[in-house]
């Protein structure tokens, strides 16, 4: 292995204990956690040398690796810890660190995760959502969708969330590529030869498959709950990916006021196949809002209750989880006001709309973030034949 | 003194029930002689009731020669403590009744066999009377003014006894009045404190009882325990002053950077502790080179301590020191300065781990384990640390602006210690050998200047390094001159804390042999005992055995060359009575003759073997007691086993004794020897085992087999091998050798 030269960074080890890595300092070394860990590779494992990258303060080290993402936070290694370390939370307050390193443009990930900044973005959807006119309520019975209901009076709202998601993917790849190409850096200058026989379809489809299973998730021991949670949350959040693009497929179809009839090319499609739509996405979209807020309760509750062993976990981790929360919350109370006809539903279902623009507009510097990035991780360790 | 003997056997703790106690009587008074009536037995001899009648037959009777036959001696020692009479006991209960099968003749006849040799014990031993010495001196002489020192001379003054505090440099202090601040050394260990010496200081200088000489070394140290006659060089000149006991605290020197070049010592930024401590004192952490801050600055670890080119040991505290140093960084250097710390394990002992905790939370703090292999330089003043098998991977090269080697320590007593082992070694190839070696060697600095034909300096341990021959374990601050204590880094690295604890320990048993020559009594491990060798002079053929072959220089040469005793000196251990081929040493309850005729006294069976075992009081005797005491092994019914004071005591003659009545063989227990030695009296069970490779050769032309003399080195936690060892002795015997030829003659 080539000799590699220190050049210790106080500024980074500060950062690290300033942004949730408050026990870092605490760890001597004794590689429990590495032993511990259930999902960590033989070779090589981690948290044990991250714990000591970060005490000296080597970012980079610790940036171009994939292993900070293949940490799934189980806490095993923070509840077997013998100087109570918590090298799980560490490494959560790098991975944070590293979506700051890598997300573009990089002052947006540092606000979204300082507090000081949560009303400035808040206030960001819901002055657009003023300035399109949602301070209107529409008279006559509560509608959201329907052509002349609530949403069609926002104007500019769709373009408006339409680039703002563009421009949020085109972030994420920016981001993502940034890391992938850290981490290529970093194997090669580690000397250690790529195992090239995997090609990158292969290992996308082998994450992907372990990623829908959550098998790594399975191996925590001390938070055991969270794999389940996750899971509801997770497949929830495919479950209202599917409903909104039904939706929006509904929208744009409709003869009668939607969008393709509106810009004049109304296409023909039979009433009772959009009815069918409309059902299908119904059930889809209530399924899973249940089941989003049930897990982001699980999640909740779990964190609440392993607090002693794994710790409570920072702001960048209970923003994602309120807004989640939130998500779930206002859309399910949204849809009950309207269904009860109760104009309350409108400023509910605007305060809904903001929760939606927070989680994906600032998507690439949230926790949000931490499926691609540790998609991305995995996907760089099959390709590479690390595991 | 006329004796009047009274034999009383227990029949408590189950001996009751393993043996037949009246045919016992029966037989000892027979075969001792003695009437019947003076022996009793009682159901719990060491019950106020057996007590009360062993207490009237002394009152009523005059009975003044007493054996207990009843348990270990090792146990109801204040029970049967019988001022004013000559004292045996016969340990049937651990030997006997808890290891041998119940109502078995053997089992009867061992009973018998260990209560006629107790009789012959009382038969032959006198009362002992303490030799008391005149114009015994109470005076504490501590030599050294650093912690150890200063902490001695205060716990002796506080104790009550009069003090003379030597230091050779100008000022109190040593070491730790030159240091910028001390690690801390109380909870929460947080935060660096002055150095306590200082406060020392002042209680030493406002003690009266304590006088002090600075700048002041010791040209002689003349005398014994309670006697010494000590001649210093004081600044005045010579001082001669008068002491009872010594404490030897003379510290410790750094180890000699100049040596550590492959730690880059010599580059301008690189610099040892030492130094860096000199730096922090003057106010700033800077670089030598150009004078600029030292922001990041990395610590080596045993530099030359653990290192088998350099110091083989640990030096113990330079781990606190670098983590206190780098404090230094963290403080002086400004919020943006690092201190980082390249380790091979961080030992930092007892509550110190505490500090290292604290230290280790700081951010600025950055420690790795590692193998560094060189410190080279990275310009413009900047150097590289490298090191292989890190915790941050394999080899790195850590950027640093100022490297501080933590140097490891070297005992005072190491210097002069070389010198003597280079001249006793040159000694052996004869004189011109020798004086080449004077002529040509550099003679260090001595430290204590004893007028002792055994030499200047008190030893060192074997592979000890220099460090003052103290067991650490079971007899700490003990050195091999009586009345003389090591504390302190002469003794191993150590802390100021512990230094200062050292240094009561010291402080006490340094009044403890005051005390106890007052009285008479020996010191450890003998710390009971009031008697004394007393030779027979008119035999002596002043042939040096003796004074070449006692552990602790108790006996020197008058100028015609005839050994005396300089009996405060003396630890009883008996050596010499062992040593001596006119068999002129006796103790007043031990002698040659009387462990002699107790031999003797074994009856020999016709058909059958009959063991002699010579047990070591201190460790073999206690293990076999512990044997009786578990109860889930027996002991060979053939052997007899005697306790003797230290193997080193046992003369030859017991060979002849033993082998000339038909003794089928002879075990030898005694305390492991050599470098890691565990023999209370240092040299005695070596000495027992060089005497009997010479017996074997005797016996080799008489015509017996050597194998049936056997010594075996045992601990006192060998109690589970210890059947085994002695099964495997009287198998051996029984099957290779056969019976004792002389049997019968």
């Amino acid at each position: 292995m080539s000799e590699r030269i220190l050049n210790p960074d106080l500024g980074f080890v500060k950062e690290v204990i300033k942004s949730g890595g408050e026990s870092l300092k605490k760890c001597y070394q004794c590689a429990t956690c590495s032993v511990v860990c259930n999902v960590t590779p033989d070779e090589n494992p981690f948290p044990r040398k991250e714990m000591i990258q970060a005490q000296w303060g080597l970012k980079d080290e610790l940036f171009r690796n994939p292993d900070i993402w293949l940490c799934h936070q189980c806490s095993d290694c923070t509840a077997y810890c013998p100087r109570g370390a918590k090298p799980g939370e560490v490494l959560n307050a790098i991975r944070k660190m590293s979506l700051q390193e890598f997300s573009v443009p990089g002052f947006l990930a540092r606000m979204v995760n300082q507090p000081v900044f949560l009303l400035l973005l808040l206030a960001v959807p819901l002055a657009a959502l003023l300035a399109s006119g949602a301070g209107h309520v529409p008279a006559g019975p509560v509608e959201f969708g329907k052509p002349g209901g609530f949403l069609f009076s926002l104007k500019y709202i769709d373009p408006l969330f339409t680039s703002v998601a563009v421009l949020a993917l085109l972030s994420l790849f920016l981001g993502i590529r940034k890391y992938w190409s850290a981490m290529s850096e970093g194997q090669s200058s580690s000397g250690k030869s790529p195992a090239t026989d995997i090609s990158l379809g292969t290992a996308i489809k082998e994450t992907v498959k372990e990623i829908l299973a959550h098998k790594r998730f399975d191996k925590c021991e001390t938070t055991k709950g969270r794999s389940t949670a996750h899971k509801l949350v997770f497949y929830s959040f495919i479950g209202l990916f599917i409903t909104t693009v039904l939706a929006f497929g509904k929208v744009i179809l409709e003869p009668n006021g939607g969008y393709l009839a509106y810009l004049g090319h109304p296409v023909n499609v039979s009433a009772s196949l959009l009815t069918g739509l409309v059902v299908v996405y119904k059930i889809i979209g209530n399924i899973s809002a249940a089941a989003l807020i049930i897990g982001i309760l699980l999640v909740m509750g779990n964190r609440m209750k392993n607090a002693k062993k794994a710790g409570l976990g920072s702001y960048y981790d209970w923003l994602f989880i309120s807004l989640v929360a939130g998500l779930g919350i206002t859309g399910l109370l949204a849809e009950l006001l309207r269904v009860g006809n109760m104009p309350a539903a409108y400023p509910v279902y605007v305060v809904h709309l903001c929760f939606v623009f927070f989680l994906f507009a600032y998507a690439p510097f949230s926790k949000m973030a931490h499926m691609f990035y540790r998609a991305t991780a995995m996907v760089f360790e099959k390709k590479s034949g690390k595991a | 003194m006329e004796k009047k003997y009274g034999v009383y056997i227990c029949k408590g703790c189950g001996i009751g029930e393993s043996v037949d106690v009246q045919k016992m009587i029966d037989e000892t008074a027979s075969a001792t002689r003695l009437p019947k009536e003076n022996f009793k037995s009682h159901d719990a001899l060491c019950s106020p009731e057996g007590i009360a009648m062993i207490n009237a037959d002394i009152k009523n009777d005059g009975i003044n020669a007493l054996n207990i036959v009843a348990c270990s001696q090792r146990s109801k020692v204040e029970e049967f403590d019988f001022p004013g009479c000559v004292m045996a006991r016969s340990n049937i209960r651990e030997l006997v009744a808890w290891s041998m099968p119940a109502m078995e003749e053997s089992t009867q006849i061992n009973a018998r066999d260990y209560a006629i040799m107790g009789v012959i014990k009382i038969q032959k031993g006198d009362l002992p009377e303490p030799g008391i010495l005149e114009n015994l001196n109470r005076t504490i002489l501590v030599i050294g003014g650093g912690m150890t020192g200063l902490s001695a001379a205060l716990e002796a003054a506080r104790a009550g006894y009069e003090v003379a505090l030597v230091e050779k440099e100008a000022q109190l202090g040593g070491w730790g009045a030159k240091i910028f601040k001390s690690s801390p050394m109380s909870y929460p260990f947080e935060g660096l404190i002055d150095s306590p010496v200082h406060a020392r200081i002042k209680d030493v200088q406002a003690e009266s009882r304590i006088k002090v000489y600075t700048g002041t070394t010791i040209q002689k140290i003349d005398g014994q325990p309670g006697l010494y006659d000590v001649t210093l060089n004081t600044p005045g000149g010579e001082e001669t002053i008068k002491a009872g006991a010594v404490v030897l605290a003379a510290g410790w020197k750094p180890y000699d950077a100049t040596k550590l070049t492959h730690l880059g010592y010599g580059l301008p930024n690189v610099v040892t502790s030492v130094e860096f401590e000199e730096m922090a004192k003057k106010g700033g952490i800077t670089r030598p080179s150009d004078g600029k801050p030292a922001k990041k600055v990395a610590f080596i670890q045993c530099a030359g301590s653990r290192d088998p080119e350099h110091l083989p040991y640990c030096s113990h505290f330079c781990c606190s020191t670098s983590l206190k140093q780098a404090k230094y960084v963290r403080e002086l250097g400004g919020d943006d300065a690092l201190a980082m710390i390249f380790y091979k394990d961080i030992r930092t002992p007892g509550q110190t781990e505490l500090f290292y905790k604290n230290m280790q939370n700081d951010p600025g703090v950055m420690l790795t384990k590692g193998d560094v292999k060189g410190v080279s330089e990275a310009g413009s003043g900047n150097l590289y640390v490298e090191a292989e098998n890190t915790l941050l991977g394999q080899n790195v090269k850590a950027l640093a602006d100022l490297v501080v080697l933590a140097v490891g320590i070297v005992p005072a007593t190491a210097g002069h210690q070389q010198y003597l082992d280079g001249l006793a070694a040159a000694g052996s190839k004869g004189d011109e050998a020798k004086a080449k070696y004077i002529e040509e060697t550099l003679k260090p600095e001595f430290i204590l200047n004893l007028g002792y034909k055994q030499g200047p300096e008190i030893p060192s341990m074997e592979g000890g390094f220099g460090f003052a021959d103290s067991n650490f374990l079971c007899f700490q601050y003990e050195t091999r001159r009586t009345g003389i204590y090591a504390a302190g880094c002469v003794r191993q690295p150590m802390t100021m804390a512990e230094a200062a604890e050292d240094a009561a320990g010291a402080a006490m048993k340094a009044a403890q042999v005051i005390e106890h020559v007052a009285k008479g009594m020996a010191v450890h491990p003998r710390a009971w005992d009031i008697t004394f060798p007393d030779p027979m002079m008119t035999r002596c053929t002043s042939c040096k055995r003796c004074t070449e072959e006692c552990p602790f220089g108790a006996i020197d040469e008058d100028a015609k060359g005839t050994p005396f005793y300089k009996i405060n000196r003396c630890r009883r251990c008996g050596t010499c009575m062992g040593a001596c081929p006119e068999r002129i040493v006796s103790f007043k309850d031990y002698h040659v003759d009387m462990i002699g005729s107790m031999i003797k006294s074994v009856e020999v069976p016709d058909e059958g073997l009959r063991i002699i075992v010579l047990a070591c009081e201190n460790d073999a005797y206690a293990a076999l007691d512990t044997v009786g005491i578990r109860r889930k092994q027996k002991l060979n019914p053939s052997v007899r086993i005697l306790p003797v004071r230290c193997l080193g005591s046992t003369n030859l003659v017991w060979v002849a004794d033993a082998f000339s009545r038909g003794i089928d063989g002879l075990l030898l227990l005694g305390c492991k020897f050599g470098e890691d030695y565990q023999c209370h009296f240092i040299k005695g069970s070596e000495l027992a085992s060089y005497r009997f490779s010479k017996v074997q050769e005797t016996l080799n032309r008489l015509q017996l087999e050597a194998e049936r003399c056997k010594m075996e080195q045992v601990g006192i936690d060998d109690y589970s091998r210890l059947p085994e060892i002695i099964d495997d002795f009287v198998k051996n015997v029984e099957d290779q050798l056969g019976p004792n030829p002389f049997k019968g003659f």
